[in-house]
């Protein structure tokens, strides 16, 4: 069955704009959802191209329209919640237990929630991206990004703009 | 410093320096506190460890040696360019052995910190092979036989094979293995610290390297600020990075076909950073395997492809104006082009002609062929290609290589001889041939001593001194003489020295060759002169060795360098003549300590200090034994056909010594310096070793004689091979 994903962050081929592996995307998103900056913090996820290519992959949440993670989740609608306006599946900290279901329930691979795995079990929270929803000015890792490397999928696609105009 | 921070905690800082000891396998966590934010980070936290823990008589290769790797405040931030690193310790490239600090980027130095350390110590001496995990808090010494002699990028595959792909690691390739003096330590996003030979350090104690895997989190104080930063810093261009198609390696400077093409994109050298200044070439041929792989090369990569003509630059790199600054004209690949609405375009804009040289012709394979040898042996590219190989062309082009068995017919152009000079040195083997002292060592392994060593282990008079004659001066239009051996001093490679590679005008080449005398190492690694066009136009006026503009210049450049490589940022993103405060802002948005741009340089003027102090101590520097190392290449002619005279040089040196407040007989900083910078316990400590000059100077001191004959470098009797 094919699957259907919702609105989310892609990368652009690099024939527009190669990622400079500068990780800022990683780093904001960590920096604007958290106040702090680390592995266990960001909600994309810079794939490292192998040592003799250097072809950096951005990963992201696709925003699955089944959201098999909102489905996993053990506090559904509490911790794991819809988005009323755009469907998509975001993370109510303050209910997250941190168990991690959500992370295994993800059907990519590496999977695209990340998990604070502290020993304070408190403290242990799901990172989903959730587009930044509560920014006005959207997604912070595309505002961001210093080479423009990223966009919305329903947005207006900039490479593809240009093929137009060709 | 005003202190208005909202809690005590020590934002910006992973808050543990950990001490490794290879001897025995032991750890031990020193709180950051001991010296943080105090000693800012990076090279200044360094030079204070180094001080404190390591005393004369140790060489580069004793177990006692400790390399210090340290990242700053920024680093794990977002604010642009505070991704680098710096490791100090004995150098092993250095003539003589010395203290020296090398930087690097890539992402080893931010993982670090996520893994929860600001700075790492390392000392004694393995075993056995070992490589190093460091795993938040668990640190394992790990068997290294299975990655023994493998290439660098092999080393790293298998790194991240054991480890996983979010484990990055630091290690040195063959040459590190053989103690080869200028081998790097090359990440995995391949950045190498290059510039001390600490690769060589690496092997000499059993270690192949550093895995860092970290899962912590650094908090910066203001992420307002930090914000702000990623705008301002740099010359910010929010626009795409295309790969493109090229069918040339092409600058103003250079012009090479690429017969069969290659890709071109542009990569960001540390993370958070907002620019783009290492060139990816992509589609290019494994030298070792012959499939297409992506090579990283920076700045003195293209001399491989050809040196027939020596590279030049614009003034603007150097010179810079409010509306065309440094960034500019380091970002000239992707960035805007220059403002030609400055009222000084015409002097940033300017070229400086560089001569004809006649070194090596254009050959695009070949020139991909060393760059990549040079990476995955773990050799310094620079020195390799504009010492090593700039030396075979004009010992060739001279008839000095016939009493010389290389094992083949030398000859630059041959990518068969390259690759099996790159070899011999590497693995330390080749033909035997006879050194001045009598004795018999294969010439591989006399190569793998570094230039400076190997050149008077074969004759200085005739492999160092002998006078090169195909060099043209294009502004005089006539031929220039340069030494076979392009040598700056402290056993370095020439940098941005005027002659014989990268000529320029002599106030730069005078203000750089005093940042080189006063330091151990290549110091246009993170600090060449910058001034602004003001500035330029008081220091022709006042002439090069007579400017006080210039002195001040030095100086601010030696403490921003310092800065530079403690916040740590990047010499190329700052500007720092029309924005002073960028290191100050920085430091707060990471730490929340408030300095004003003139609080901070003091503390650089301490680290620069320190580091003094531990050359008096631990090396006996004192002016003779500097001015003596750095002169000699500054007799010979720039491209415009102006040198320094020994008089000229010495009234530069007693003008810089007075503006930093040293001793013109000794080059010993007086008590008043010591304290003004708030050491006076070096000053006491420089007291009781006999080191501390009267106020007012010396009394009854004359310049001494140049104790030079014409051209030829003196060799000094106290350097052993």
């Amino acid at each position: 069955m094919e699957m259907e994903y919702g609105n989310h962050i892609i990368q652009s081929p690099k024939e527009y704009s190669l990622c400079t592996g500068c990780v800022s995307c990683e780093m904001i998103c960590g920096l604007m959802h958290d106040g702090c900056i680390g592995p266990q913090r960001n909600r994309i996820f810079i794939q490292p191209g192998k040592i003799k290519e250097m072809v950096h992959t951005v990963l992201s949440c696709q925003q699955c329209s089944d959201h098999p993670c909102y489905e996993a989740c053990p506090k559904k609608d509490k911790a794991m919640c819809l988005d009323p306006k755009t469907g998509i599946a975001y993370v109510n900290e303050e209910e997250c237990i941190g168990c991690g279901k959500c992370q295994k329930a993800c059907r990519f691979t590496p999977s695209r929630i990340n998990l604070v795995k502290s020993k304070d079990k408190t403290r242990r929270k799901a990172k989903k991206c959730d587009l930044c929803r509560d920014k006005e000015d959207g997604p912070q890792c595309v505002k961001w990004c210093p080479a423009m490397c990223l966009a919305l999928s329903d947005g207006p696609i900039p490479w593809e703009e240009d093929k137009k105009e060709e | 410093m005003t202190t208005e921070k909202k809690d005590d905690r020590l934002y910006g800082y992973a808050g543990k320096i950990l001490r490794i000891n290879l001897t025995d396998s032991t750890t031990e966590i020193i709180d950051s506190r001991k010296y943080l934010p105090e000693w800012i980070g990076g090279r200044a936290l360094a030079h204070k460890i180094f001080w404190e823990e390591v005393g004369p008589g140790v060489g580069a290769f004793d177990p006692e040696n400790k390399l210090i790797f340290a990242d700053g405040p920024a680093g794990g931030t977002a604010i642009p360019t505070g991704g680098r690193a710096v490791m100090c310790g004995v150098a092993a490239n250095n003539l003589p052995e010395q203290y020296a600090s090398s930087s690097i980027g890539g992402w080893v130095g931010t993982v670090m910190k996520y893994a929860g350390y600001d700075a790492l110590i390392i000392e004694g001496k393995a075993p056995r092979h070992t490589y190093l995990l460091i795993d938040d808090d668990k640190v394992s010494f790990l068997n290294a036989d299975a990655i023994w002699g493998m290439l660098i990028s092999d080393a790293q595959e298998a790194i991240f094979l054991a480890h996983g792909r979010d484990t990055f690691s630091m290690v040195i390739g063959p040459a590190g293995e053989h103690m080869v003096r200028d081998a790097t330590i090359t990440t995995s996003n391949d950045h190498t610290l290059s510039k001390a030979g600490f690769g060589a350090v690496f092997g000499s104690k059993n270690l192949k390297g550093i895995a860092f895997h970290g899962t912590g989190d650094i908090t910066p104080y203001d992420i307002d600020k930090v914000l702000e930063l990623r705008l301002k810093i740099g010359d910010y261009q929010h626009i795409p990075n295309p790969v493109t198609h090229q069918t040339r390696m092409k600058s103003v400077a250079y012009d090479v076909p690429a017969p069969n093409g290659w890709d071109y994109g542009k990569l960001a050298c540390s993370p958070g950073c907002n620019s783009r200044c290492q060139r990816l070439m992509m589609n290019m041929t494994d030298a070792f395997t012959g499939e297409k792989v992506s090579q990283i090369e920076k700045c003195t990569s293209p001399a491989a492809f050809t040196l027939k003509n020596d590279f030049y630059m614009p003034v603007g790199t150097w010179v810079t104006s409010p509306m065309n600054g440094r960034s500019v004209g380091a970002q000239r690949s992707w960035a805007k082009p220059y403002d030609k609405n400055d009222p000084d375009y015409e002097i940033v804009s300017q070229m400086w002609g560089g001569d004809t040289v006649n070194y090596w012709n254009a050959d695009f394979d070949r020139g991909a062929m060393l760059n990549q040898l040079c990476k995955e042996y773990g050799i310094d590219k620079w020195d390799f290609i504009i010492w090593n190989m700039t030396w075979i062309s004009m010992c060739k082009q001279e008839g000095l290589l016939t009493d010389l068995d290389f094992g083949m017919e030398p000859d630059p152009e041959s990518p068969e001889f390259i690759r099996h000079f790159i070899k011999i040195i590497t693995y330390r083997t080749g033909p035997e041939v006879t050194l001045i002292d009598g004795s018999k060592r294969p010439i591989g392994d006399v190569f793998a001593e570094h230039m400076a060593r190997a050149i008077r282990m074969l004759g200085k008079e005739k492999y160092g001194d002998s006078i090169y004659h195909g060099r043209y001066s294009n502004i005089l239009k006539k031929p220039l003489d340069i030494p076979v051996s392009l040598e700056g001093g402290w056993g370095q490679c020439s940098h941005w020295h005027g002659r014989g590679f990268s000529g320029s005008q002599k106030w730069f080449w005078c203000a750089n060759m005093m940042l080189d005398m006063v330091n151990t190492r290549d110091a246009m690694a993170s600090g060449h002169t910058h001034v602004s066009t003001d500035e330029y136009k008081k220091i022709l006026a006042e002439g090069p060795c007579y400017s006080q503009t210039l002195a001040n210049a030095v100086l601010r450049t030696e403490n921003t360098a310092i800065l530079t490589d403690s916040v740590p940022c990047c010499e190329w993103q700052s500007n720092e003549p029309f924005y002073p405060e960028e290191n100050a802002e920085q430091l707060y948005a990471a730490t929340g300590e408030k300095y004003t741009p003139e609080e901070l340089l003091k503390k650089a003027d301490r680290a620069r200090l320190l580091f003094r102090a531990i050359l008096m101590r631990n090396y006996g520097r004192c002016r003779d034994q500097e001015v003596e190392e750095i002169y000699p290449f500054l007799t010979f002619p720039d491209p415009g056909g102006d040198y320094a005279t020994w008089e000229e040089w010495n009234d530069w040196v007693d003008l810089y010594y007075k503006t930093v407040g040293w001793d013109l007989a000794t080059g010993w900083p007086f008590r008043s310096t010591w304290e003004a910078a708030g050491l006076k316990e070096i000053a006491d400590e420089m007291e009781k070793l006999g080191k501390l000059p009267p106020e007012g100077g010396t009394p009854g001191y004359v310049r001494k004689e140049n104790p030079f004959n014409g051209h030829i470098r003196k060799v000094p009797q106290e350097y052993h091979f």
